[in-house]
């Protein structure tokens, strides 16, 4: 019956309107469904938080050795080791946050190859989480020895506002610490699943 | 994301093609052509889970879409916020591509909306069972509908 009608057609002109027909459709598959991009950046966006927060944690890793030399040194008169240990402290978690950011940094992480994405997102997480296996030993260690100063300058008096403020300070920072550090994980694990959702097409 | 939800976004993803062109046969700009296109989806989605694959996919998506546009130009049309879309203007490119299309999309305007469906259907090389499946009519009156659309287009290559 098809044949019925081509025969009865100007066969030029349809095979035209189909040619026609074929290069729209060639058009169309090299297109994406704009909401992959309303995805794409919808991840961008948790990219740019997760460094934003980096930022902020590095900037206040630099900050933190003048301050805790005023703080602990001028201030409550701890040993100048102390400091130095902390600002030891603060600079590898400086470091340890550059190099998680610089996996995420590159500004079209989200535009090119989402596998590759998906990688470098999952290595950031996988090394914020292992990171905490050297985190939270390093923070009882240097509690331990902020203890440990206190009782040398106090001779064994802890019922001072250094000790009871450094403590109140220490659980502070552990909770934001910790939450901080979940959300971060949520953030890439909802990008690596949103990634997964694209790529499973 | 459930599985029936992954279902659809594949099933789409797949035949989003198809569905942009009806909408773009049935539109006369970009913004038209958008809102059929999120109208399409939506009403995929609302049939997606009643599917029940007796008749192909595409059969069924096809009718689903035709039917979205042909009812969509009767009402000539409310407003909707686009939600899902192509990232493509086919009504203000200008590249040689677009040209052709353009010629492609002048042609068929043309007509009304249901010969619209048929031509697009047999430029698409489905058979004629599956034309009159998807419309709603026999092979029969397909050949026939196809026979009368046949001189309105020679008529129009002549003007």
């Amino acid at each position: 019956m098809n044949n019925e009608f081509e025969n009865n057609m100007n066969e030029t002109q349809f095979e035209d309107m189909r040619q026609q027909l074929n290069t729209l459709k060639k058009k169309l598959g090299e297109q994406e469904i704009v909401n992959d991009h309303l995805m794409r950046r919808s991840m961008r966006n948790q990219v740019n938080k997760i460094n934003h927060r980096y930022n902020i944690i590095m900037a206040l890793c630099v900050l933190m050795i003048p301050y805790g030399y005023w703080c602990f040194v001028v201030l409550c008169h701890l040993s100048l080791a102390f400091w130095i240990g902390t600002s030891i402290f603060m600079l590898v978690c400086g470091a340890a946050t550059f190099y998680t950011s610089r996996k995420i940094s590159d500004p079209g992480l989200m535009s090119h190859n989402l596998i590759e994405a998906r990688r470098k997102v999952a290595s950031a997480k996988k090394f914020e989480a292992n990171w905490l296996l050297f985190g939270i030993p390093a923070v009882i260690l240097w509690f331990c020895w902020f203890v440990y100063e206190i009782y040398q300058i106090q001779g064994g008096d802890y019922n001072n506002g250094f000790f009871w403020g450094g403590c109140i300070g220490a659980i502070i920072g552990a909770i934001c610490g910790i939450k901080m550090h979940f959300k971060t994980q949520r953030e890439y694990q909802d990008i690596i699943d949103q990634i997964e959702d694209l790529t499973k097409e | 994301m459930t599985t029936l939800e992954r279902q659809f976004a594949q099933t789409v993803a797949e035949h989003k093609s198809t569905i942009y062109t009806v909408c773009y046969m049935f539109s006369q700009d970009a913004d038209e052509v958008n809102d059929l296109f999120q109208e399409v989806l939506v009403n995929l989605w609302k049939g997606f889970d009643s599917f029940e694959h007796r008749s192909d996919i595409r059969t069924w998506i096809y009718r689903v879409a035709l039917n979205t546009c042909i009812s969509l130009d009767r009402k000539k049309k409310r407003a909707a916020e686009v939600r899902l879309t192509m990232d493509i203007n086919l009504f203000e490119d200008r590249d040689e591509d677009t040209k052709q299309v353009d010629m492609l999309h002048k042609r068929i305007s043309k007509l009304q909306p249901f010969d619209r469906a048929i031509v697009l259907l047999w430029l698409e090389n489905l058979p004629y069972e599956e034309i009159g499946q998807i419309v709603g009519i026999t092979a029969k009156n397909v050949s026939v509908r196809l026979f009368r659309i046949r001189e309105q287009l020679k008529n129009m290559s002549n003007d």
